[in-house]
Order: C-alpha cells, then sequence, then structure tokens
C-alpha cells in the first residue's frame, strides 16, 4: 500500500504563516513537511500554524517528523500553533508532549486570532 | 480452529497495511459495542504494534507476515499481533520529548508508550511457534 505525498498550502496570515496539511502524517511525511517548512522559513516567521486534516491518520512515524519540526522551530525562535487535530489526537500529543512546544487550538479561527494577539 | 469469535487478519509485511488491521479492528470494536473514542484508542495501538512487526520484528522481509489476531469474550477485546522476529531483549525506555527536540535522544518509542497508555494492558511475549507476539487487551466498560 502505498501513501500519497501530503498536499501542503503555505499560506501568510498577517505574521502567521500557515502550513496547511493534506493526508495523512507518517514518516512517509518526512519530505513534504520539511520541504515545506523550509519554505516558509524564507520569510523568517516568528508564528507557524500547522493545521491537519481532523480525519487524517497519524502514527509514531509521523509523530517523530512532527517532532523533528518542532526543534527545528525551537532553533529558530518560533512560535507554533496547531489544529485541526481530532479528540484523539489532541490527548496524543498531549500524550507523548508535543503540548510542552506547541499550542494545540480548536478551530482555525481561534489558532489565528490567539497567534496574531502574540507579540 | 478459531472460535466463531475469533478474526485473524494476516498481512504482507509492509508499512501501509496496518490500515487494513486497524479498519477490521474497528468494526470488530464497533460491533461489540465499544465507543468511537475507545475505538480510536484500539486503532492507534493496534496500527502501532503492526508497524513495530513489520520494521523490528520481521526487519522488512518481504516474504514475512504479520498476523492479527481479534476476539472478544468476558467483555474484554483481546489482540494479539505476531511476527517473526525475536522479540524485545529490553523494554524501551519512554521518550523524553524534550531530550529529542535537544537532539540528545533518537525520536523513537513513541509507539510501545502509545500502547502502553492506551491500551488496558499489553504484554511482549515469545511464543512455542518461535515467533513474537504483542498481546493487547481493553476491557468493555459502562
Amino acid at each position: 500500500m502505498n501513501q500519497r505525498p501530503n498536499e501542503i498550502k503555505i499560506e501568510s496570515h498577517g505574521d502567521i504563516i500557515l502550513l496547511d496539511i493534506r493526508g495523512d502524517v507518517t514518516a512517509f511525511s518526512e519530505l513534504s513537511l520539511n520541504s515545506a517548512y523550509n519554505s516558509a522559513k524564507e520569510s523568517s516567521p516568528k508564528k507557524l500554524l500547522l493545521k491537519f486534516e481532523e480525519a487524517a491518520y497519524i502514527n509514531s512515524g509521523g509523530i517523530a517528523v512532527l517532532i523533528q519540526v518542532l526543534a527545528q522551530t525551537k532553533r529558530n525562535n518560533q512560535k507554533i500553533g496547531i489544529t485541526g487535530l481530532s479528540d484523539h489526537f489532541k490527548k496524543v500529543f498531549n500524550m507523548v508532549g508535543i503540548t510542552k512546544f506547541a499550542t494545540i487550538y480548536p478551530t482555525l479561527q481561534d489558532a489565528l486570532s490567539a497567534m496574531s494577539a502574540m507579540s | 480452529m478459531l472460535d466463531d469469535q475469533t478474526v485473524e487478519l494476516n498481512l504482507p509485511s509492509k508499512i501501509g497495511y496496518e490500515r487494513i488491521a486497524i479498519g477490521g479492528l474497528a468494526a470488530f470494536a464497533k460491533s461489540v459495542g465499544f465507543s468511537s473514542s475507545r475505538i480510536e484508542d484500539l486503532k492507534t495501538s493496534v496500527a502501532e504494534a503492526c508497524i513495530n512487526a513489520m520494521q523490528h520484528g520481521n526487519k522488512g522481509k518481504p516474504d514475512a507476515r504479520v498476523l492479527v489476531a481479534i476476539s472478544f469474550q468476558e467483555n474484554t477485546l483481546r489482540i494479539s499481533v505476531f511476527d517473526e522476529g525475536e522479540g524485545l531483549k529490553a523494554q524501551p525506555k519512554d521518550p523524553d520529548i524534550e531530550r529529542i527536540i535537544e537532539n540528545l535522544d533518537p525520536p523513537v518509542g513513541f509507539g510501545v508508550f502509545l500502547m502502553k497508555r492506551l491500551m488496558d494492558e499489553v504484554e511482549f511475549n515469545r511464543t512455542s511457534n518461535h515467533r513474537h507476539e504483542v498481546r493487547m487487551m481493553m476491557k468493555l466498560t459502562g
């Protein structure tokens, strides 16, 4: 079974760069997610928002890829938000500690308005 | 001979086929009354057990298989995931995200960690027919 590559749209919302990630998040997402992050980094954003599809399948390989992105955002002093997660993956992200490094927002609008207000 | 409350799925040892297992598991768990949130816990746990079986147990051998057995008895769902490997030499330590972020630890160990957190019980066994088994259990409550 092959996984289709993620389609990741990059959008600017004021001083926030949104990565709109379509598809499942697994070890196979490494290339597309790193590539999107590197493209986003070109504009030196201080705030990054990752939006997932609520029905996405996310496994430990995908979590490892995400943590590597979080490590880069920490090194680059970027604030990072996450939205679009199902209740299950909100719980999983909390269990593995992702919420120590990223804030999870219930909706895209919540994320944009909260992150816009950050200095 | 399998009884009428046991389902077996025999998967190629190739990442991605764990989704066949979790699709079947979700249908089974729903049919015996598990809530959608517990079914999500089951899906993540069994997907991780299958991925470990494929990557670490069968070590990518193209002709190896992963067997998933699911049964429900006495209000308890039991799932066993078998591979053809030796099993764990030692239980992996829980991943420490702060050390991973600082590049002090590799980003590994999430699969077993999630299985242990999401299921009621998880055991790792070596079977008499030279296979490794991850046995998981979840009680139907409420």
